[in-house]
């Protein structure tokens, strides 16, 4: 419970409506899309304008509490999670796009709008903004800056710090700064780059300015079906290796399948299949019949059972549904799931899934994979029922050893999902003290009171020693690591 | 904190719906498509956030007396749009209808709320009720006093309250829900207007210029046919003509004449059945039949809802018709529903599940036929889904199909056709805020397509938008989609010579006839 004074603040800047403190009301947002960590926040305030967030921000600073930014709560690492009672700071109803600027390929958004729904804005110019994460249909673009989001056509086009051109952005004390903008070169240091991505760490974007492209003038998708999930691994591997670069290669394994073919968004693939390889090539008309061939052959000398291509616009479309809503449909195998996301050399891809395939035998778990095969980005997703609290055991020791494995091959710990609260003790798995160190120092700069989503990306123990201000601020109290079954 | 005795036996009930509120991974995709959610940003105010309220309740972390409980599953308007939406496939309509339930017996619903069900549900109620709309209709005060109010809707200081998601206080809310019903029973009116003046005004293309115009085709009904029989791919007019006998062993339909379709939109259920017998059907009575239930179930008055499923069941099996044929598509997905609201029923089980799969929306029943073509009729109208057609029940094509069937007319495509236009049963008196809000959205968006009239398929609906339309100083008339096609067969003489409105063989009026039972 905030401080009644604190409550009137933030009534008189964002209505009754817009701030929330009823204990029981609060329930709903003691997690996001990974239910494994459930912490109630000690409020939820939603802004719609910068200066009521700026308004909030302060109001919230002067008690000395925490703020955690939320989007629409899709993420999957446990970064809008408000640990310690924070003020979470929802966009929801910031979600206005305030300018298209066709002729110059720009959009200026409030962070609360919807990836999906920017780019149906922009089709009507001719234009598309091209991040796409699986979740594109619900997740907000602040989410998307926060995360730095990808998604299958990063392949090709690059992630969100590609296409993020300028901010606003609220800072922890309230103050107001304007980032980058109208330009992709901004003089002095990078602070658009170093902002994206910085899981609700450094402020809250309460304006994002972002690059459009041209809709791509042809496209085409290809399904290549195969018995073994290596064999489909080494295809995207010679896909690549032979110099083409299709937009997306998405790989479904068998469990995957089955779920999505159980669903409203059954995309036709084979149910008795361990693999479906999803390839799309896009852009200019010329050649893309002569690149789909050439990648068809890759699959089948990889030992495809069958190559598809999508013959119209439809047919593409639903091989494109079971693919994106195949996490949500993983509800119909198991009441809760754990979705890993590791980054991988794309070359050790045959030998990484059969590790996976059988570090999930030995705990006697069910690991569907669904994952950007052509990033090398995995997806296992492990299936539990959290009731089941041998099973949940097994659930951790399975994920720190998947974990461990993609880090021994050369990969890294997090691919597009961001740190959060869930990666963030394999931090060290990767970085020693001194880029540790160097990230706590920038997140201080940006933060010096440590207000902004704390307990996140980065690990407490990690912290150097800190004085602000000639105060001693010291590292911020452990948080336990509270993987949450009630 | 009022509990009621209860409460532990339902909340068994619903604990033994875990499996399926489990179903829910918290993904999120469910939140665009929620329409409260979209305005007030509140996650409690979503479908995830509500199936996590439910689920608190189940673990007894919540009360379901609570103010968090109450408000939010109070406010969702069951539009179920969610639901196709959904990868893991959560039943969130049935799961609504059992919060409801449980909602309701640990605090009692509002007097309204009680008030509105009891007269729905009850025939001797509900008839005098319709009856006394009807005089107050014909007397024309209520379309006066919504072309009073319509200046004062649009002030600013609504629209600020609006912006901030707030419901006005008790008495300001008991004054816009009743401005907003007078302006609902005016907008139940047959839109007269548009099929008698606009459309006379409007010569139809040259090759039909023979067919008649205004009240009576008479005059124009043999060239009708003639023109009415081009690109019919089912029974031609003549066979579907009333007077001519139907093809050998049509298929036979039952129309739920239903409670508020009876007593507001008679001309509705006479033109459904008019248009199907024109596409080779047989209109059979199932003269016992009564309100579906479809409010008392999403009100959560379970109980009530399966008393009217019962009687229904026996109605319609007396009548054993091959399909029943609905023209309000909320009581079209309420008796869909029957085999799960019987579910748990040993005696009635199997014969509510048997039934509910013979329930089409009349606009399936239309297009499985072709249907049948009429005479041009040239408007430019725009089509808004019903939820509980295009959500609840997944028809998507079929009205589409039908109104592209319909010669001459134009259809523009409506911005967010496929969101709820805040009518959701007796959403806009229970939280006329909110509802209004959702409502002038749609309103903005119709107004937008300079369409000549909407068409949808459900009466709430067409009252809802109606209302809205009329309240923002708007003229443009809500149509029934059957209402579009019978005047394009009655243009057409498809009819017959002697067939008008209002004048029609004793055979469609039995059929027509609101159930006797109560």
């Amino acid at each position: 419970m905030i401080p009644a004074t604190l409550t009137k603040s933030l009534v008189e800047i964002c209505g009754r409506g817009g701030v929330i403190v009823d204990e029981e009301r609060l329930l709903v947002y003691e997690s996001d899309a990974l239910t494994a960590y459930r912490h109630r926040p000690g409020a939820v305030v939603l802004p719609r304008t910068t200066a009521e967030v700026q308004g909030a921000v302060t109001a919230i600073a002067r008690h000395g509490l925490p703020i955690v930014p939320r989007g629409a709560g899709t993420g999957l690492s446990g970064g809008a999670v408000a640990l310690d009672r924070a003020v979470v700071i929802g966009t929801a109803r910031m979600n206005r796009i305030l300018e298209i600027d066709a002729a110059n390929h720009r959009a200026v958004l409030q962070p609360g709008v919807i990836n999906a729904e920017l780019s149906a804005a922009a089709r009507p110019h001719g234009l598309y903004y091209a991040p796409d994460p699986s979740s594109q249909t619900a997740c907000t673009i602040g989410g998307n800056v926060a995360e730095n989001s990808g998604g299958p056509h990063c392949l090709k086009y690059g992630v969100t710090s590609r296409y993020v051109t300028g901010l606003t952005v609220v800072l922890p004390d309230g103050s107001v700064a304007k980032l980058g903008g109208q330009g992709r070169d901004a003089p002095g240091y990078d602070l658009v780059g170093l902002f994206v991505g910085s899981e609700g760490c450094f402020g809250i974007a309460t304006e994002i300015e972002v690059g459009l492209l041209p809709l791509p003038e042809g496209v085409r998708t290809l399904l290549g079906i195969f018995d073994r999930i290596e064999d489909a691994g080494r295809a995207v591997s010679d896909i690549v290796s032979a110099g083409l670069l299709p937009a997306a290669m998405e790989i479904i394994d068998g469990p995957t399948i089955r779920a999505v073919e159980d669903s409203v968004f059954a995309a036709g693939y084979p149910t008795d299949a361990e693999a479906a390889l999803v390839i799309e090539f896009d852009g200019v008309e010329a050649g893309l019949d002569e690149e789909a061939a050439r990648a068809a052959g890759f699959c089948r000398r990889a030992g495809a059972r069958e190559v598809r291509s999508a013959r119209d616009e439809h047919e593409r479309m639903a091989l494109w549904k079971g693919r994106k809503k195949a996490f949500g449909a993983m509800g119909r195998i198991a009441p809760d799931l754990l979705v890993q996301d590791a980054t991988v050399p794309r070359t050790t891809l045959p030998s990484i899934l059969k590790g996976i395939s059988e570090i999930g035998k030995r705990y006697d778990l069910v690991v569907a994979n669904v994952f950007h095969a052509g990033d090398g980005n995995l997806h296992p997703n492990i299936l539990f029922d959290r009731r089941d609290e041998d099973e949940l055991e097994r659930v951790e020791r399975a994920s720190k050893e998947i974990m461990q494995l993609c880090v021994d091959a050369g990969g890294t710990i997090t691919g597009e999902h961001g740190v959060g609260l869930d990666k963030k003790h394999h931090m060290p798995l990767i970085y020693g003290s001194a880029e540790l160190g160097a990230m706590w120092g920038v997140r201080r700069v940006f933060d010096p009171a440590g207000v902004m989503n704390p307990g996140k990306v980065l690990p407490e123990e990690t912290a150097p020693e800190w004085t602000a201000n000639g105060e001693e601020q010291g590292a911020a109290e452990p948080v336990a690591a509270a993987v949450a079954a009630p | 904190m009022p509990v009621n005795g209860g409460q532990g036996t339902l909340a068994r009930a619903i604990e033994e719906q875990e499996e399926r509120l489990l179903n829910c991974v918290h993904c999120g995709f469910c939140l665009p498509a929620c329409p409260t959610y979209r305005r007030l940003g509140d996650e409690a105010d979503s479908p995830r956030g509500r199936l996590y309220l439910m689920q608190a309740v189940v673990e007894g972390r919540l009360d379901a007396g609570s103010d968090a409980f109450q408000t939010h599953i109070g406010r969702c308007l069951g539009c179920r749009a969610c639901e196709p939406v959904c990868p893991s496939g959560v039943e969130y309509g049935h799961l609504l209808e059992l919060a409801r339930h449980l909602g309701g017996s640990a605090r009692r619903p509002a007097l309204l709320a009680r008030l509105l069900l009891r007269v729905f549900g009850t025939g001797w109620l509900a008839r005098p009720a319709m009856l006394a709309g009807r005089v107050l209709r014909a007397t024309g005060l209520p379309a006066l006093a919504t072309r009073l109010l319509s200046g004062r809707h649009r002030s600013g200081e609504r629209r600020d309250r609006q912006g901030r998601g707030e419901e006005p206080g008790r008495i300001a809310r008991a004054a816009t829900g009743a401005g907003l019903g007078l302006a609902m029973l005016a907008a139940s009116s047959p839109a007269r207007e548009l099929f008698h003046k606009r459309l006379a005004a409007r010569p139809a293309r040259r090759e039909h210029r023979a067919v008649g115009h205004g009240k009576d085709a008479t005059g124009a009904s043999a060239a009708g046919r003639g023109n009415g029989a081009t690109g019919a791919s089912a029974p031609g007019p003549a066979a579907a003509g009333l007077s001519t006998v139907a093809p050998p062993d049509p298929p036979t339909v039952a129309l739920l004449t239903g409670c508020v379709q009876a007593g507001l939109f008679a001309r509705v259920n006479e033109a459904t059945a008019r248009v199907l017998t024109a596409n080779g059907y047989r209109v059979v009575p199932a003269a016992a039949q009564g309100c579906c239930g479809a409010l008392h179930a999403h009100g959560g008055d379970l109980e009530a809802a399966r008393d009217m499923a019962r009687r229904n069941i026996g109605a319609f099996e007396g009548a054993n018709p091959d399909f029943l044929a609905m023209n309000a598509s909320g009581c079209g997905a309420a008796m869909a529903a029957y085999g799960s609201l019987l579910a748990d029923d040993r005696l009635m089980g199997d014969r509510a599940r048997q039934l509910a799969e013979r329930v089409r929306d009349v606009s399936q029943l239309l297009a499985d036929r072709g249907p049948v073509k009429g005479a041009p009729l040239p408007l430019r109208v725009t089509y808004d889904a019903p939820c509980h057609l295009l959500h609840a029940q997944g028809v998507a094509d079929p009205p589409a199909r039908v109104l592209e069937s319909v010669p001459g007319l134009e259809v523009v495509p409506l911005d967010g056709a496929a969101e709820c236009c805040g009518g959701a049963g007796i959403y806009g008196l229970t939280h006329p805020g909110l509802g209004g809000w959702i409502g002038s959205d749609k309103v903005r968006s119709v107004l937008a397509t300079g369409a000549d009239a909407l068409v949808t398929g459900n009466p709430g609906c067409m009252m809802q938008i109606g209302a809205g339309l009329a309240l923002a100083g708007s003229r443009i008339p809500v149509v029934h989609l059957v209402e579009l096609v019978d005047e394009s067969y009655r243009r057409a003489g498809l009819y017959g010579p002697q067939a008008s409105r209002g004048n029609m063989p004793a055979g469609i009026r039995a059929a027509t006839q609101p159930g006797r039972s109560a």
